[in-house]
């Protein structure tokens, strides 16, 4: 949540964001936080997160139209404060829609296309992870990967869904 | 499944039981006992409670258990999704009564360390990290945690790392649950299974035992409930002692 906070203050413009709670927790000094008093004069103490401006933000979306406006379905995770705060915005999709089929429910856009840098097609681009709701976790591949044997690395790369179309 | 308490059993159930009617529950990454622990206690109680997790899902009704506690089948049925910088703010805005977070170690004040184990700049093991813990312990009205092993290395008197620390309420393990009071944690039940001197022995932290009982027996409708969620006794595969 820290993190999200220094991302909040890129997107809002700002040099850092107050964030709930953190007291008591050795991360504040590890990573040198700060904390100031309500200067509103409620007497509460808030740790402030200086602000986080990612070079390159890269998302997965479901759909994409030739401008870059990218939807996304299912939970959006961190995709909101990401694509504010970043410099850059690069965007892989499941599929190429219509900018029609887009405008046709536009509150699904999740990133509109003049953010977007950059985007390209990339069905299953998700892979091992999962993406609401075309297709799931593939637990066995997260698993072989996770081995700590030799070729593990190599053999995950290799089953990746662009091999397999020779992209 | 017998009446006996199993590791898995007992920690899956206790921490159900810590979820109380019209509360607003959430568990997070890599919690998969809690996330079984909110689902027990839907299909076991008769009472309503919000079920909030990580993946976004509101009130879920999975059509299969999975195995991990951020996969977005958690939001399966779900009629609307609450993702993470809404569960976040609302847990700072003092909307969450009650909060499952894991740990690698707790100690008896009732703080947690998932950041390190050893030396910050020489770790002996550099763990996951607490995701949002720092910001949800002093947040949340209550946060219950769990370890799979206890033993002196993660109930400790000293934490390596102070990751999170607040309103952490309850610790549940194979063998005990623990419940803070004036501020320490003090056992209140534990595993007729072992020994009171067993659970005194695997213990790193110093502890009050005033009033602790065994640990009341499995109900039907728990058991059944945990069996339904785990028929083929995949997740209690992965919870030894």
């Amino acid at each position: 949540m820290t993190l999200v906070a220094g991302l909040r203050a890129a997107a809002y413009g700002v040099p850092f964001q107050p964030v709930g709670g953190v007291h008591g927790s050795d991360l504040a000094a590890l990573n040198g936080w700060r904390k100031i008093q309500d200067p509103y004069g409620s007497g509460q103490e808030v740790y402030v997160i200086p602000a986080i401006r990612p070079d390159v933000a890269v998302i997965h979306a479901n759909e994409i139209d030739e401008h870059g406006n990218a939807r996304v379905l299912g939970s959006p995770f961190w995709d909101h404060p990401l694509t504010r705060a970043a410099k850059r915005v690069l965007v892989t999709a499941e599929r190429l829609v219509s900018s029609e089929a887009l405008a046709a429910q536009p509150e699904l856009t999740l990133v509109p296309g003049f953010l977007v840098e950059a985007a390209a097609v990339v069905p299953r681009g998700a892979w091992p992870g999962s993406m609401h709701p075309l297709y799931e976790v593939d637990y066995p591949a997260v698993e072989a990967y996770l081995k700590d044997e030799h070729g593990a690395l190599e053999a995950h790369l290799a089953a990746a869904p662009e091999q397999e179309r020779g992209s | 499944m017998s009446q006996d308490w199993t590791p898995f059993s007992h920690i899956v159930v206790n921490l159900a039981r810590q979820i109380r009617p019209g509360e607003i529950t959430f568990s997070g990454v890599n919690s998969t006992l809690a996330m079984l622990a909110c689902l027990l206690a839907k299909r076991a109680y008769d009472f309503h409670f919000t079920y909030l997790n990580v993946a976004g899902g509101v009130e879920p009704l999975p059509k299969k258990i999975p195995h991990s506690s951020s996969d977005p089948a958690l939001i399966a049925g779900s009629p609307a999704i609450f993702g993470n910088e809404d569960f976040y703010d609302l847990c700072a805005r003092g909307g969450l009564d009650l909060v499952f977070l894991g740990c690698a170690q707790v100690d008896g004040q009732g703080r947690t360390n998932v950041s390190v184990i050893g030396e910050w700049k020489t770790p002996k093991v550099r763990l996951p990290g607490g995701g949002g813990a720092a910001v949800m312990m002093p947040t949340a009205k209550r946060v219950v945690t769990w370890r799979t092993e206890h033993s002196t290395r993660t109930l400790v008197e000293k934490l390596d790392f102070v990751t999170a620390a607040g309103n952490l309420q309850t610790v549940v393990t194979p063998i005990a649950v623990f419940q803070k009071r004036d501020g320490r944690l003090a056992l209140e039940s534990w595993n007729p299974q072992v020994t009171l001197d067993q659970v005194n022995r695997r213990t790193g932290f110093r502890f009050d035992a005033g009033g602790a009982q065994p640990t009341a027996q499995i109900t039907a409708s728990e058991r059944a409930a945990l069996e339904s969620l785990d028929p083929r006794g995949e997740f209690a595969a992965g919870v030894r002692a």
